[in-house]
């Protein structure tokens, strides 16, 4: 449905953006439930003065830097110059020289692990220590001889077990 | 952009037409000018819409109505904005109650033109009832 634009001195109340557009923008909000036919027409109204207004001020800013074309720097200067619209806007705009991002992943190089030595070799390190193990002091325990007599009557060796017995 | 993604944003004829009404005949505007504009007019409806959103919520009201974007207007900072945007409220609804007025002359059905559909009149029925005067908060004597 077309609706009709009424003139009333000057006035349109005839929109210049799509009403499902708009609605549909204002339902992103999770928080908004139902929207009145007037709010709706009211938020597109005041949208078309809001980009009005950024436009005319975007195009100051192109005039001050004697250029014809209108570009992301003055828009951005636009909205810097009017408080409220920096307060929600700023942080929205493209940053004024985007970095290059690194190609490649940075990855910390980790030392190759050593493989254990196989079994057996003894570690290159004791050679060079060999010469602090020199310590006289230290004597071998003395060896004590076996005690063990064998048993002096053969006769009685042979009708006994073969376990010695003591003979205190 | 994706279509998507296009939904979610005013279409950018529509924002690239209206900044050639307001600028000079002779200046351009470049394309990523238009793309920023377009992200811009766009994060404005979503930022009234929440401010005028939570201000129903606070008083237990469902329905976001002109009123409450009149408010919103003010209270973000764009007050040129709540003033005009005051006019056009009130012209809007001079305009809805000469429609409705202009709809019921179709009822008579010794004229050709057919009425409009029925859902437009419960539409604006349904509109009414869901904007009922805020009630004023009791006040303890």
């Amino acid at each position: 449905m077309v609706m009709a634009e009424e003139e009333e001195s000057g006035v349109s109340i005839q929109l210049e953006f799509p009403k499902g557009r708009v609605k549909k923008i204002m339902a992103l909000d999770k928080d908004v439930k139902r929207v009145s036919s007037e709010a709706l027409f009211l938020v597109s109204r005041s949208t078309e003065l809001f980009l009005q207004f950024l436009a005319e001020k975007s195009a100051q800013v192109a005039i001050e830097k004697k250029r014809k074309t209108v570009n992301l720097e003055h828009i951005r200067e636009a909205v810097k110059r009017h408080q409220p619209t920096r307060d929600f806007l700023l942080d929205e705009l493209p940053p004024p020289s985007q970095p290059t991002k690194p190609d490649r992943p940075t990855q910390p190089a980790g030392r190759p692990k050593l493989d254990p030595p196989p079994r057996g070799t003894r570690r290159i390190d004791l050679f060079f220590r060999k010469p602090e193990l020199d310590d006289p002091a230290q004597a071998q325990p003395p060896e004590n001889p076996a005690q063990a007599q064998p048993p002096e009557n053969p006769d009685q060796d042979q009708a006994q077990s073969p376990v010695p017995v003591d003979e205190s | 952009m994706d279509q998507d993604e296009q939904d979610r944003a005013l279409p950018i004829a529509n924002v690239s037409r209206i900044m050639k009404q307001i600028l000079p005949p002779s200046a351009k505007i470049s394309k990523e000018g238009k793309q920023v504009m377009q992200e811009c007019v766009t994060e404005f409806i979503s930022f009234v819409t929440g401010e005028a959103s939570d201000k129903c919520h606070k008083e237990n009201r469902k329905t976001v109505n002109g009123d409450d974007i009149c408010w919103a207007l003010s209270s973000l900072g764009f007050d040129n904005y709540a003033e005009a945007i005051g006019r056009y409220l009130h012209k809007y609804r001079q305009a809805e109650r000469e429609k409705i007025n202009h709809d019921k002359k179709y009822e008579n059905p010794h004229i050709n033109r057919a009425p409009p559909p029925p859902l437009l009149l419960s539409r604006v029925t349904r509109d009414k009832v869901e904007n009922p005067p805020p009630s004023p908060p009791n006040q303890s004597g």
